[in-house]
């Protein structure tokens, strides 16, 4: 009885955990991380396919993450008030990001195809392949970019 | 048909001109698309290091009307060129103005073109000398004043038009062949071997330190990245 007691009360505050609203500035640092660390990502295919030499399992792991955090649901992350503030630096998120919930919806759709993609053709080594890929996933990131991203 | 005519644009300036003007609609282009294209721009944006370093060097050490002192564009000529009472050869105050200025932008535009990034994998040649926070301020800078660049191109053309068709004064001609038709005055003078080859090893100079190629190579692919 007490156990049953104990795990409703366990669960409950879990619960209101998961509930509580994320802080806008922990709500940027997330994003600007999760960028961030795709970048480093997008870096590392881009040496692999310039550089002269192809590691193919770097790729892979390049490209899993950025399939993966393309994946992860970062929407939720543009709380609303978050188009102001500062997380690992200030916001570059326009305001309309969270006006043009439709058009910013078909871009991240967009970006998670090509992510999707990349992982694919990374898997299967062919270097050209890999590069022409490269360039079309890069093209959903500056799509993007140009409309809701604010120059410093 | 006045049958005289003077040399007015020597071949390097108009070389210089033309090759810019390619250069420049190219790193638009390219500017814009981005993607796959954004090595070709920043490929590009080295070209035109070299052809304005070219422009700068030749305005002190070019032939008489491409020197900088000839058609300095002061505040007493372009009054009176807008009076109507500007008798010159060359680039008249307001054409003057207008070279001093786009050379100006085309000048921030590149240097700043040299450490900017695009968020996703390009970075300019000179990016590793400055940190991401500066970069992306250059960026920043850059895009902004391609608009300006864009806005000043127009005008120029529309100028140019302007003075074929309205002032009846063909301005293209002469940037293709060197000869002002209908005109007399002092031929172009100066601007010679010497003087070209020094522009040129110059320009290559300058083109070399934008493309950061003296900077330090990074490791070789000895480093032993963790398995984890």
């Amino acid at each position: 009885m007490k156990i049953k007691l104990l795990l409703a009360l366990l669960s409950l505050s879990f619960a209101g955990a998961a509930s509580a609203q994320l802080k806008p500035e922990d709500a940027i640092k997330f994003r600007q991380s999760g960028y961030g660390f795709m970048a480093w990502n997008m870096g590392r295919i881009k040496m692999n396919v310039e550089g002269g030499q192809y590691n193919k399992e770097e790729v892979v792991k390049a490209a899993n993450a950025i399939q993966a955090i393309a994946n992860s649901g970062m929407g939720a992350l543009y709380v609303p008030g978050s188009d102001k503030g500062t997380g690992w630096e200030p916001t570059r998120a326009k305001p309309a990001i969270f006006t043009d919930k439709e058009k910013v919806g078909k871009l991240a759709m967009a970006f998670n195809k090509e992510a999707n993609e990349m992982a694919k053709i990374a898997a299967t080594g062919d270097a050209a392949a890999v590069g022409a890929q490269l360039g079309k996933l890069g093209d959903t990131c500056k799509a993007c970019h140009d409309d809701y991203k604010a120059k410093k | 048909m006045n049958s005289q005519r003077i040399r007015l644009w020597d071949l390097p300036t108009r070389l210089f001109h033309w090759l810019l003007v390619l250069a420049v609609v190219a790193a638009v282009v390219s500017g814009q698309i981005g993607g796959k294209l954004i090595d070709l721009h920043g490929k590009i944006g080295l070209a035109i290091v070299g052809l304005i370093t070219f422009r700068i060097v030749w305005g002190f050490a070019g032939s008489t009307y491409a020197r900088f002192a000839q058609f300095l564009p002061t505040p007493a000529r372009i009054r009176a060129y807008l009076k109507g009472e500007w008798r010159g050869l060359g680039h008249n105050p307001l054409g003057g103005l207008s070279v001093f200025t786009l050379l100006l932008l085309l000048t921030a535009q590149v240097a700043s073109g040299l450490f900017a990034n695009d968020d996703i994998t390009f970075t300019g040649p000179l990016y590793g000398l400055v940190g991401k926070s500066l970069s992306d301020r250059l960026s920043g800078i850059h895009q902004l004043l391609s608009n300006a660049l864009i806005a000043l191109v127009v005008l120029h053309i529309g100028a140019v038009i302007f003075h074929g068709r309205v002032r009846k004064d063909d301005l293209i001609k002469p940037m293709l062949t060197g000869w002002k038709e209908g005109a007399s005055g002092e031929p172009a003078r100066g601007g010679g071997m010497v003087a070209l080859v020094v522009a040129v090893v110059i320009a290559g100079a300058v083109v070399y330190g934008a493309s950061g190629a003296w900077l330090p190579e990074p490791p070789a692919e000895a480093v032993e990245t963790p398995g984890w």
